[in-house]
C-alpha cells in the first residue's frame, strides 16, 4: 500500500541544472501535496491526534468539566480494576466479542458460498442480504428488536413454540447476551459480500484440478477455499472485531440508556459513556477509554503477527 | 459442470441425449431446491424488518405476542401518532435536522476526502508514507478516544448544541473510510492522463479538477451514498451535541419518543421506526448496487 | 519531516489541552451585581422542566397567563423526564449555559452551588419576589451559604396509595394506623399469595419492593431517630443499617412475591401499580395525579407511610420543585419576574393543583379548585390527615445526593435479580457513594 520514496542520487555529478531542476520540482510536489493535504491534516491534529493525547493526558487526572483538571497519577486505572461495574463491562463486551464475531463470519462465510455456486439471482440475493447490514446498528432497528424480544413477545411465542421457554429476553439478564449477538448476526451481510468479492477470484482451475485428484467437497473448501480466502478472512475478522468492541447505539437504546437489567447488558462503551457523559466523570473515562485503545491494538498487532503464519496472498504484489 | 464428454456413435447418441435430459432435469431441481432454500433462508433474515412493517399498521393490541403478520385492523393511525411529533416539535422539524446533517456531511466528505486521496495518490512529497500509515491506523481507532476531548472542546468554544461539531469532520477528512476508499479508486486510474496533462502545462489543481473529479464519479458516489446514510443513523454524535429537541436529528427524536411513549404503544413507536428508515431504504433499493460493489471492492485489495 | 510531524502534533495537543483547561475558572469570576429594576423592553428568557405530557401542558397555560400580564417577556419552553432532565442540565452547566429559569430539586442544590451555577435571588426576594405567603422554613430550605439560590414552589410528603377495587378481588384488607414496615411486607406478601389475576391473565401483587427506593430509606431512618445527612457532609447512618432495611422485604424477593422486577422494567414509563397488576405502591402525595391518568381509574386511595418501632411515623414535608435562574442569566430581572410568577400568583395555583405537590404559597393554596372528589381535593385531605404525623425535619440532601440515589437504584435492580447479595449491595454503594460526594 504505502510506496516508500527513495531518491536514489545519480553517481554523476555532471548534470547540476538537471538536479536543480528536479530539487524544485520535489519541492513544488511537497508543497502542493501538503496544500492538498491541508483539510485532512487538520482534521487529522485537531480531531484525531490532539485529542488522543488530551485524552491521555485526562486519563491522569480527575475531571469534571466544572473545576479544572486534577492530577491523580495512576488512581483513575487503580479504580478500574477494583470497580465491579468496569468488570462486568469488560466481560460482557469479551463474550459479545468472542461469541458474536465468530458466529458472524461463519454465517457469512456459509451464505456466500452457498450463492457463489449460482448464477441466477445471485446479485437480488446479495443485496437483499446485505440490506440489514445498512440498518442494523439504527435506533430503528434497535427499538423492533427490543419490542420483538420483550417477555411474551413474538420471539418468545415463536421460541415456545419449538419448546424453548427462556423465561422472558429483554427482562431476563441472561437472555440479553444472546439478544445481542443475534442481532449482530443479523447484519451478516457486510461480510458476507465481501467473502464473495474473495471466491469469485479464486480460479475455477484449482477446484477442477482438485476434483481430478479426486478431492471431496470439504476437502476442496479446507485446503483451496479457506486459504484462497485467507486475505479476505483476516480482513473482515480484524475489522468486525474492532467494530463488535466499539457497539452502542443499539446497546443505549434496548437498555434505556443504563446497561440493565442488572447491568447484563453494560458494553464497555456504553458505561463509558455512563461515566463520562452522565456522572462527568471525564478523567475515568479517558482511562476507560486509553484502556480500550491499548486493547484493540494489541489484538490488532496480534493479528497482524499471526498473519504470517495462516494467511497466503495470492502472490500479486501491488 | 459440463456434460461429460460422450463419443457420438449412433448407438450411443440416444443414450447420451437421455444423459443430457436426465442432467439437465436435476439440474433444474437442484436450481429449484437452490432458490426454495435461499428463499427460506432471506425470509428468516428478513423477517424483523417484514415484522416492522407490518407492525406499524397494526394497532397495539394486535402486536405482542401475535405471530401473524398480517395486519388485521391495518391502518394508517400510527403513522398519524408519529407525525404528530414529540414535547411540541414537529416530525418534519427532526426529518429536517436529518437532512442538513446528512447533506452536509456528503458535502463535506465529497469534497474533502477526494482531495485528501489526491494528495496520497498521485502527488509524490515528502512524508507522503507517514501520514498515509497513520490514516489508515485512523480507521482501526476506536473513536471513543478522541471523544471526550473532542467534545471538551467544543464545550469551551460554546458549540455544544449546534451542528457544528458533527459536520466539521467531515469537511476536514476525519473519516478515513472514504480517504481509503477513494485512494484505492484513484490507483487504477491510468497515470498517462496526469502525464499527458502535465506536459500540457496543467498543475495539479487542473489535474484535479479536470481528469480525476470526473474520472471519479463512482466512487464519489458510493461514498455519497455510505455518507447519507451513516449521518442519518448517527446516533453517539448528536446524542452527545445536540440538546434542543428542537435540533434533534430523527434517531435522537425516536428515542425520547421511545422513553415518553407508554409501553403499550408499540404501534406508534414501530411507524416511527419505520419512517426514520424511509430514507436509508429508499437509498437502499435505489443504489443497492453502487453499495455492495463499494462494500465489495473494500475487501480484494486489504 | 517525521520532524514536522511531532511539532504539528506536539501543538495541536498542547491547544487542545488548553482548549481543555480553560474552562476551569470561570466560575469564580466576579459578576456585577445584577440590576433590580424590571426591564421593559422584549426579552427572551429559557425555561425548563421535568414531567410528563400532563405538566407540560399545566406550564403551557401558565406561561400563556404570564404573558398576559408581561407581554414584553417571551417565554422559551422545553421539558424532559426527570433523569434525562439532570443529564441536560449537567452538561449545560458545564458549558455555563443553563436555562434562565429552571426546576430544581434538592438533591442537586449542593452540587450546583458550589460550582457557582445557581444565581442568588436575594437582591429580588422583598422586591420583584414576594415571598410573604411562604413559610419561614420553606424558603429557608432553598438558602444554602446565606444565598437564595432556589425557592420551593411545593410541599411533598410520602404516602402509601393503593387501590381498593383491586384489592378487594384479593380478598385482603388494606393496612391500617399504626402498621409497620413488617406489617406491609406481611400484606405484600398476603396479596400476592392470594393468586388473583387481572383480567389479562396478569398475576396481581400486593406491591413493589419498597427497599429499592432510597427516599423510603430515609424516612425509615428518620423513624430510627438518625439523621441521614449531617451538617459536615458525612453520613449519620451505617452500613449495617441500610442492611436492616433491605431485609424487610428479603422474604418476599426470596419468595417472589414482591412485583417481579423484570415486568416493571418492561413496563416503563407505566409500572406494576399504574398498570393495575400492584395494589399498593408508595411513594410523594403529589404523584396522585400522575396516578389516577395512568391507571385509568379514579379510586386510588391514600394512607400514611408505615410507623417506625415506636409507632411514630416522623413523617416530614420535602421542599419540591423548587425554582433557580442561572448565575450566567443576561436578564435576571425578567427571570425573577417569571419566578415569582409561578410561585405566588393565585391563578397558578389553580392551573396545577397539587399535581407539583401543596403549593407554599397561601394564596395559591387558596386559589386551588377542590372541587369534591377531585384529584386537588383529596391530595389535601390526605395532607390535612396527616398533618399531626408529620413531625420530623427533611432530610437535607448532601453534594452527590443525585448520583447515589441513582446508584441505590442500580444496585437495587441487581439485587431484585438476585444478582447480588444485600452484603455486595453495601458495600458497593459506600464505596460508590465516597467517590461520588468528592
Amino acid at each position: 500500500m504505502a510506496l516508500t520514496e527513495k531518491m536514489t542520487g545519480s553517481g554523476v555529478r555532471s548534470a547540476a541544472p538537471a538536479v536543480a531542476a528536479r530539487r524544485r520540482r520535489r519541492a513544488a510536489e511537497t508543497r502542493a501535496g501538503y496544500a492538498f493535504l491541508t483539510p485532512w491534516l487538520l482534521g487529522f491534529v485537531l480531531l484525531t491526534a490532539g485529542p488522543m493525547l488530551a485524552s491521555l493526558y485526562l486519563s491522569f487526572t480527575s475531571y469534571n468539566l466544572f473545576a479544572s483538571p486534577k492530577w491523580v497519577g495512576l488512581a483513575n486505572f487503580q479504580l478500574l480494576l477494583q470497580d465491579p461495574r468496569f468488570v462486568q463491562s469488560a466481560k460482557i463486551t469479551a463474550t459479545y466479542v468472542l461469541l458474536g464475531t465468530p458466529i458472524k463470519l461463519i454465517s457469512a462465510l456459509a451464505v456466500a458460498i452457498l450463492l457463489n455456486n449460482s448464477h441466477r439471482g445471485k446479485g437480488l440475493y446479495r443485496s437483499a442480504f446485505y440490506g440489514p447490514s445498512l440498518i442494523g446498528a439504527s435506533v430503528s432497528i434497535a427499538i423492533v428488536w427490543k419490542a420483538m424480544f420483550i417477555d411474551h413477545g413474538i420471539v418468545d411465542q415463536i421460541g415456545q413454540f419449538f419448546g424453548m421457554s427462556p423465561g422472558g429476553w429483554v427482562g431476563n439478564p441472561a437472555m440479553t447476551m444472546p439478544m445481542f449477538i443475534l442481532l449482530t448476526v443479523w447484519q451478516f451481510g457486510a461480510p458476507m459480500v465481501i467473502f464473495l468479492a474473495g471466491l469469485k477470484q479464486v480460479p475455477l482451475e484449482l477446484y477442477e484440478a482438485a476434483s481430478v485428484d479426486g478431492a471431496g467437497p470439504i476437502r476442496k473448501f479446507l485446503k483451496i477455499t479457506l486459504p484462497m480466502l485467507s486475505p479476505v478472512l483476516f480482513f473482515n475478522l480484524l475489522l468486525e472485531t474492532i467494530h463488535a468492541f466499539q457497539i452502542f447505539a443499539s446497546a443505549f437504546i434496548i437498555s434505556g440508556g443504563t446497561g440493565g437489567p442488572a447491568g447484563s447488558t453494560l458494553f464497555y462503551t456504553l458505561y463509558l459513556y455512563i461515566r463520562g457523559f452522565q456522572d462527568f466523570r471525564m478523567g475515568y473515562a479517558s482511562a476507560m477509554a486509553w484502556v480500550l485503545v491499548l486493547v484493540v491494538g494489541i489484538i490488532t498487532l496480534l493479528f497482524f503477527k499471526s498473519s504470517k503464519f495462516w494467511v497466503h496472498y495470492s502472490g500479486e504484489t501491488k | 459442470m459440463t456434460t461429460a464428454g460422450v463419443s457420438p456413435s449412433s448407438v450411443t447418441q440416444a443414450s447420451s441425449a437421455l444423459l443430457r435430459r436426465r442432467h439437465h432435469n436435476s439440474k433444474r431441481i437442484k436450481s429449484v431446491l437452490f432458490h426454495t432454500f435461499v428463499v427460506a433462508v432471506l425470509v428468516v433474515v428478513l423477517y424483523p424488518a417484514l415484522w416492522m412493517l407490518m407492525s406499524s399498521l397494526k394497532p397495539t393490541a394486535d402486536i405482542v405476542g401475535n405471530v401473524s403478520l398480517w395486519p388485521k385492523g391495518a391502518s394508517l393511525d400510527n403513522f398519524a401518532k408519529a407525525l404528530h411529533g414529540i414535547g411540541g416539535v414537529s416530525f418534519w422539524t427532526f426529518f429536517r435536522n436529518s437532512m442538513i446533517l446528512a447533506v452536509g456531511s456528503v458535502v463535506g466528505i465529497a469534497l474533502s476526502a477526494s482531495v485528501s486521496a489526491y494528495a496520497f495518490a498521485r502527488i509524490q512529497f515528502a512524508g507522503r508514507s507517514v501520514w498515509f500509515a497513520l490514516m489508515i491506523g485512523s480507521l482501526l481507532l476506536p473513536i471513543h478516544v478522541v471523544i471526550i476531548p473532542q467534545y471538551i472542546i467544543f464545550n469551551n468554544i460554546g458549540l455544544v448544541n449546534t451542528f457544528v461539531p458533527l459536520l466539521l469532520g467531515k469537511f476536514l477528512a476525519a473519516e478515513a473510510f472514504f480517504v481509503f476508499l477513494m485512494v484505492q479508486f484513484m490507483r487504477n486510474l491510468p497515470r498517462e492522463l496526469d502525464e499527458a496533462a502535465r506536459i500540457d502545462g496543467a498543475g495539479h489543481v487542473r489535474i484535479f479538477t479536470s481528469i480525476m473529479l470526473p474520472l471519479m464519479k463512482p466512487a464519489l458516489v458510493t461514498s455519497a451514498i455510505f455518507a447519507f446514510i451513516w449521518s442519518w443513523n448517527d446516533f453517539l454524535g448528536p446524542l452527545l451535541y445536540l440538546k434542543d429537541p428542537s435540533l434533534y436529528s430523527l434517531p435522537i427524536a425516536l428515542r425520547l419518543f421511545v422513553d415518553q411513549t407508554s409501553t403499550s404503544d408499540y404501534g406508534a413507536q414501530m411507524a416511527m421506526a419505520v419512517l426514520a428508515l424511509i430514507p436509508v431504504l429508499l437509498f437502499f433499493l435505489v443504489f443497492q448496487r453502487y453499495l455492495v460493489e463499494g462494500v465489495a471492492t473494500q475487501g480484494l485489495k486489504g | 519531516m517525521k520532524r514536522l510531524t511531532l511539532k504539528a502534533v506536539g501543538m495541536a495537543a498542547a491547544a487542545a489541552l488548553a482548549l481543555c483547561a480553560c474552562a476551569g475558572g470561570g466560575g469564580s469570576a466576579a459578576k456585577p451585581a445584577p440590576s433590580t429594576a424590571t426591564e421593559t423592553g422584549p426579552v427572551t428568557i429559557t425555561f425548563t422542566w421535568w414531567g410528563n405530557d400532563d405538566r407540560a401542558s399545566r406550564y403551557k397555560q401558565a406561561i400563556a397567563l404570564f404573558n398576559k400580564k408581561y407581554p414584553n417577556i417571551t417565554v422559551q419552553t422545553s421539558f424532559a423526564d426527570f433523569a434525562s432532565y439532570w443529564t441536560a442540565r449537567a452538561t449545560e452547566a458545564a458549558g455555563r449555559a443553563l436555562p434562565d429559569v429552571m426546576q430544581t430539586d434538592m438533591a442537586y442544590l449542593r452540587e450546583y452551588t458550589a460550582n457557582g451555577h445557581l444565581l442568588d435571588l436575594s437582591p429580588y426576594v422583598g422586591k420583584t419576589i414576594n415571598l410573604s405567603g411562604f413559610d419561614k422554613s420553606l424558603v429557608k430550605a432553598g438558602n444554602l451559604d446565606g444565598k437564595q439560590i432556589a425557592i420551593p414552589t411545593s410541599t411533598n410528603t410520602l404516602a402509601l396509595f393503593y387501590n381498593p377495587d383491586l384489592l378487594k378481588k384479593t380478598g385482603v384488607t388494606p393496612p391500617t394506623g399504626d402498621y409497620t414496615w413488617a406489617d406491609y411486607s406481611k400484606f405484600i406478601a398476603a396479596v400476592s399469595a392470594a393468586g388473583t389475576t387481572t383480567a389479562g391473565g396478569q398475576k396481581v401483587y400486593g406491591g413493589i419492593d419498597y427497599a429499592t427506593t432510597f427516599w423510603f430509606f430515609l424516612q425509615w431512618l428518620v423513624q430510627e431517630g438518625k439523621t441521614p445527612f449531617k451538617d459536615d457532609g458525612t453520613f449519620g447512618f451505617k452500613a449495617q443499617d441500610m442492611k436492616d432495611f433491605l431485609t424487610l422485604t428479603a422474604d418476599l424477593r426470596k419468595a417472589k412475591q414482591d412485583f417481579p422486577i423484570a415486568r416493571n422494567l418492561q413496563l416503563l414509563p407505566k409500572d406494576g401499580f399504574t398498570m393495575n397488576e400492584a395494589t399498593s405502591e408508595m411513594s410523594w402525595d403529589n404523584f396522585l395525579a400522575q396516578y389516577v391518568a395512568d391507571s385509568g381509574t379514579k379510586n386510588i386511595a391514600m394512607m400514611p407511610v408505615p410507623s417506625g418501632k415506636d409507632g411514630k411515623k416522623d413523617m416530614f414535608y420535602k421542599p419540591s420543585m423548587l425554582l433557580s435562574a442561572s448565575a450566567n442569566t443576561k436578564h435576571a430581572a425578567a427571570a425573577a419576574t417569571l419566578i415569582n410568577f409561578l410561585l405566588t400568583e393565585p391563578e397558578v395555583g389553580t392551573i396545577f393543583g397539587t399535581s407539583k405537590g401543596v403549593p407554599a404559597d397561601k394564596a395559591q393554596r387558596a386559589a386551588m379548585k377542590l372541587d369534591a372528589g377531585s384529584v386537588d381535593a383529596s391530595v389535601v385531605a390526605y395532607e390535612k390527615a396527616v398533618a399531626d404525623k408529620v413531625t420530623a425535619a427533611v432530610p437535607i440532601p448532601v453534594k452527590g445526593f443525585g448520583s447515589i440515589e441513582a446508584d441505590y437504584k442500580r444496585l437495587g435492580e441487581s439485587l431484585s435479580y438476585g444478582k447480588i447479595t444485600i452484603d455486595e449491595f453495601v458495600k458497593e454503594w459506600f464505596t460508590d457513594s465516597a467517590v461520588a460526594m468528592q
